[in-house]
């Protein structure tokens, strides 16, 4: 009877921790080579095979998309998730100003997405930052680029 | 047995060989980012892409034979910050080979770094000496539209701040070997702060 009911919650402990590493890593992006290569390799066959001679420009996408149903799994799946990165960090990287303006105009003097903006949103305190605004500089993945001058 | 084991080492070695020249092959986001950042001034440039693709074919006109006997040079462009990269292609095509997707990301990612935020970047493509001088312009032009396209879309760079211009083979890296890989190759240069911006992200030319 005890042993069960330690089966079980160390069940659901393992369950809670899957979902907790998914939740994580859905909240990360990744830099841009980093998602583009992971397409290339698990899709360059599906690209040799159904998208040959597309330009890796949107209509890449396009076509992998178009070819959703024939992919191997393996692409199938990269994809989404690669251009869900891809699509999630330019969308932080190119509206950070607008969602960061209302609590970073005070605290930092500006809201445009520049070099000052990002060593500003860096040095404070993640708690004094709305939630928006901390995943979006979380998604830009410029809390972590080293701004080098 | 032996030999066998002779050969073995001279594979790994080979291996090893290899495995070096692609890392220095293989340059990172953060470099790039470092190359375009060491910004030379904000002087305008007094260039512009057309003026680039004119002189171009005039070299072709001017010194006329199969490879170019005078390479084209832009002195105002020698000064400023810049980094050259190998981005493969199909063959006689313009669409970018998946081996190269990973360079292509590297460049976005550069081109967003904060420091970068504002900057104007010509982006210029060079072909090797196969091919005629002039076809070869026109195909180092799409490819260099291709490379600005694929920035602009999936990976979000401002197209405002890109200026793609081919030059085919009028300024080969190696002029001894005309043919070589080496020439094949994307140049970006930081041309100076082009747009700043306004209070809301609005942009608007800094002049």
């Amino acid at each position: 009877m005890r042993v069960g009911a330690i089966r079980q919650a160390t069940l659901i402990c393992v369950v809670l921790f899957f979902i907790g590493g998914i939740g994580a890593a859905a909240a990360q992006t990744m830099s841009y080579a980093e998602a583009i290569s992971q397409l290339a390799t698990a899709c360059g066959r599906d690209v040799a095979r159904y998208c040959r001679g597309i330009p890796l420009s949107g209509e890449l996408k396009n076509c992998l998309d178009g070819h959703a149903s024939v992919l191997s799994p393996v692409c199938a799946q990269t994809r989404a998730t690669v251009y869900d990165s891809i699509s999630r960090r330019a969308a932080a990287q190119r509206n950070i100003g607008d969602i960061c303006e209302p609590d970073i105009e005070r605290l930092c003097g500006t809201s445009h997405a520049d070099a000052h903006l990002i060593e500003c949103l860096k040095m404070t305190s993640p708690s004094a930052i709305s939630a928006r605004c901390n995943q979006a500089f979380l998604d830009s993945g410029w809390r972590t680029e080293r701004a080098q001058q | 047995m032996k030999a066998h084991y002779l050969s073995a080492v001279a594979a790994i070695a080979f291996a090893l060989v290899v495995t070096a020249a692609l890392a220095q092959n293989r340059i990172g986001a953060g470099q790039m980012t470092n190359s375009l950042a060491a910004v030379s001034g904000d002087t305008r440039l007094d260039l512009t892409a057309s003026q680039m693709r004119q002189a171009a074919l005039d070299n072709i006109r001017n010194f006329p034979g199969n490879i170019p006997p005078r390479p084209l040079s832009f002195p105002q462009l020698e000064n400023l910050a810049q980094f050259t990269v190998e981005v493969d292609f199909d063959f006689n095509s313009a669409v970018i080979k998946p081996s190269s997707y990973r360079t292509v990301g590297s460049i976005a990612d550069a081109l967003h770094n904060p420091i970068l935020l504002g900057y104007g970047f010509l982006v210029i493509g060079h072909t090797d000496s196969v091919g005629g001088r002039e076809y070869n312009i026109g195909l180092s032009q799409k490819r260099a539209d291709a490379i600005v396209a694929a920035l602009v879309d999936p990976f979000g760079v401002n197209p405002a701040v890109l200026q793609p211009v081919g030059l085919g083979e009028e300024q080969l890296r190696d002029p001894r070997h005309p043919t070589s890989g080496v020439n094949r190759r994307v140049q970006l240069i930081n041309v100076g702060k082009k747009f700043c911006f306004g209070r809301t992200g609005e942009q608007f030319q800094c002049q």
